[in-house]
């Protein structure tokens, strides 16, 4: 009996160490298992696609966070082939300065004003979709950019009659863009520009032009940028080239530095997609640089 | 033998292990310039009673706080670089003898491996639990010095961003169903 009885209590603490051990395997296996359970009810938005809400000229997908007011000031020198007299392009600058503004984490408005045709410009931008995984799988991240430039300057023959309309421009955008991974990023930009008032009678007044752009981090804090407008035939102005942009991205802190070398004197859709006029082939090369600051206007409280 | 079988009673009467997914850790810089704090409320634990072992892990894009939405994407990106190391893990054993079976409090030092960074650095960290009727609690704050888990600091952020993090845990761990 007795026997039996130490058989059954050895079975016993077998089995029970046999279980503990089991317990054992990994704790930390454990908590990755449990974390998976609970993953598969969240969604993780992705953030950091581009380094600042400009690719290079044009708008990037990402977006100014709420609260955050994003001053930023560009300059584009005359083209690199004038050679010394004009000190390779340094003699001439044209710049643009502005404010962005994000009212959202998904709407950001923003104003600028531009040396070239005394122009100003308004925008508004609002992601539709963010770029997602976990529970909503969302591949891409898309935003609509509508953009309204107003040219001041003088009137040319100021005897006619000038309508104020004859001064507007209007751009519209949507920027589909893909962090491919933490270096690697790429977006779409299909564009569409409106002219009031255009030169010839034989120029179309909307503008059609699919952009390419994308990034490609090179250390933690640079990155090389790159961003194309390609007019469509037949809706661009038969005298206008095809804007093509190489920089970097440099961040440190609280500021974006942008350099970079382009076709395109222009800082506002219309000016670069629509009216660049200078060739790569060429040699119409100009050196350029965006600098962005961010200032948080409104603090959001931790959630 | 009685001991043999006492202890396998016990094990079974006391359920070995417990957990938490939702603990708390904060930490703070306390720089010149600037004060930088952070907390995230999907801490997750682990503690066998039986062997006295531990785990605690957090996703660093849990992190919520931070004096501005763009400090905290450079947090992610340019400090824990959380796309390569997307966790922090401390885990190991604790050193002194808890009874588990009797409620109180008591100050413990759990050993073991911390990682920040993907960098492991062996840790003796201090905590207190407390021992209820079918909960363990526990609170510890200690310091990580991000020089020690290779994260650079740059120069023109060394008046903003101190080398030795203030961090602190707590959390309440239920038993594992």
């Amino acid at each position: 009996m007795m026997v039996i009885f130490k058989n059954l209590l050895l079975f016993l603490f077998y089995f029970t160490s046999v279980s503990v051990l089991a317990q054992d395997v990994d704790l930390s296996k454990m908590l990755d298992d449990e974390a998976q359970k609970g993953d598969k009810d969240k969604t993780e938005k992705v953030y950091a696609t581009f380094k600042s809400t400009r690719l290079i000229s044009g708008h990037s997908v990402e977006n100014t966070y709420k609260g955050v007011l994003d001053l930023k000031i560009s300059h584009r020198f005359g083209a690199v082939n004038k050679g010394l007299y004009e000190f390779f392009g340094l003699d001439n600058a044209s710049m643009r300065w502005g404010f962005d503004y994000g009212i959202t984490d998904r709407l950001t408005v923003g104003f600028g004003r531009s040396t070239f045709q005394k122009q100003y410009d308004a925008f508004f931008k609002y992601k539709l979709l963010w770029q997602s995984y976990g529970k909503h799988n969302i591949p891409v991240s898309v935003n609509i950019v509508s953009t309204a430039m107003i040219q001041t300057l003088k009137w040319d023959n100021p005897d006619r009659k000038n309508y104020f309309s004859s001064r507007l421009f209007y751009a519209h955008q949507l920027l589909i863009g893909r962090k491919f991974s933490e270096g690697t990023s790429l977006q779409l930009m299909p564009t569409m520009i409106h002219y009031n008032l255009v030169k010839k009678a034989t120029d179309p007044n909307n503008i059609f032009a699919l952009g390419v752009g994308g990034r490609q981090k090179i250390t933690k804090r640079i990155s090389i940028n790159a961003e194309y407008y390609y007019q469509l035939p037949g809706h661009k102005f038969s005298d206008s080239k095809n804007s093509l942009s190489i920089g970097f991205d440099i961040e440190t802190g609280g500021h974006v530095f942008q350099l970079h070398f382009t076709n395109s004197t222009g800082m506002t859709e219309r000016t670069f997609i629509s009216e660049t006029s200078g060739s790569w082939e060429k040699g119409d090369i100009l050196f350029g640089f965006n600098i962005s600051r961010v200032f948080t206007i409104k603090k959001s409280k931790a959630k | 033998m009685a001991i043999v079988f006492i202890t396998c009673l016990l094990s079974w009467a006391n359920p070995g292990v417990y957990i938490t997914s939702t603990g708390t850790i904060d930490f703070r810089s306390d720089a010149r310039l600037e004060l930088i704090k952070a907390i995230s409320k999907e801490l997750k634990g682990a503690i066998d009673v039986d062997k006295k072992t531990f785990a605690f892990k957090v996703r660093m894009r849990s992190f919520q706080g931070f004096n501005s939405p763009l400090q905290r994407e450079h947090f992610n990106e340019n400090y824990m670089e959380s796309e390569v190391y997307p966790e922090a893990s401390f885990a190991g054993k604790i050193i002194e003898d808890v009874d588990f079976n009797t409620p109180g409090k008591t100050t413990i030092r759990a050993k073991g491996i911390l990682s920040i960074h993907g960098i492991e650095q062996e840790r003796i960290i201090k905590s207190e639990i407390e021992i209820k009727q079918g909960s363990i609690f526990v609170k510890s704050n200690f310091t990580v010095l991000l020089s020690d888990h290779k994260i650079l600091i740059p120069k023109v952020v060394s008046e903003k961003l101190a080398n030795e993090i203030k961090v602190e845990v707590v959390a309440e761990l239920l038993p594992k169903q």
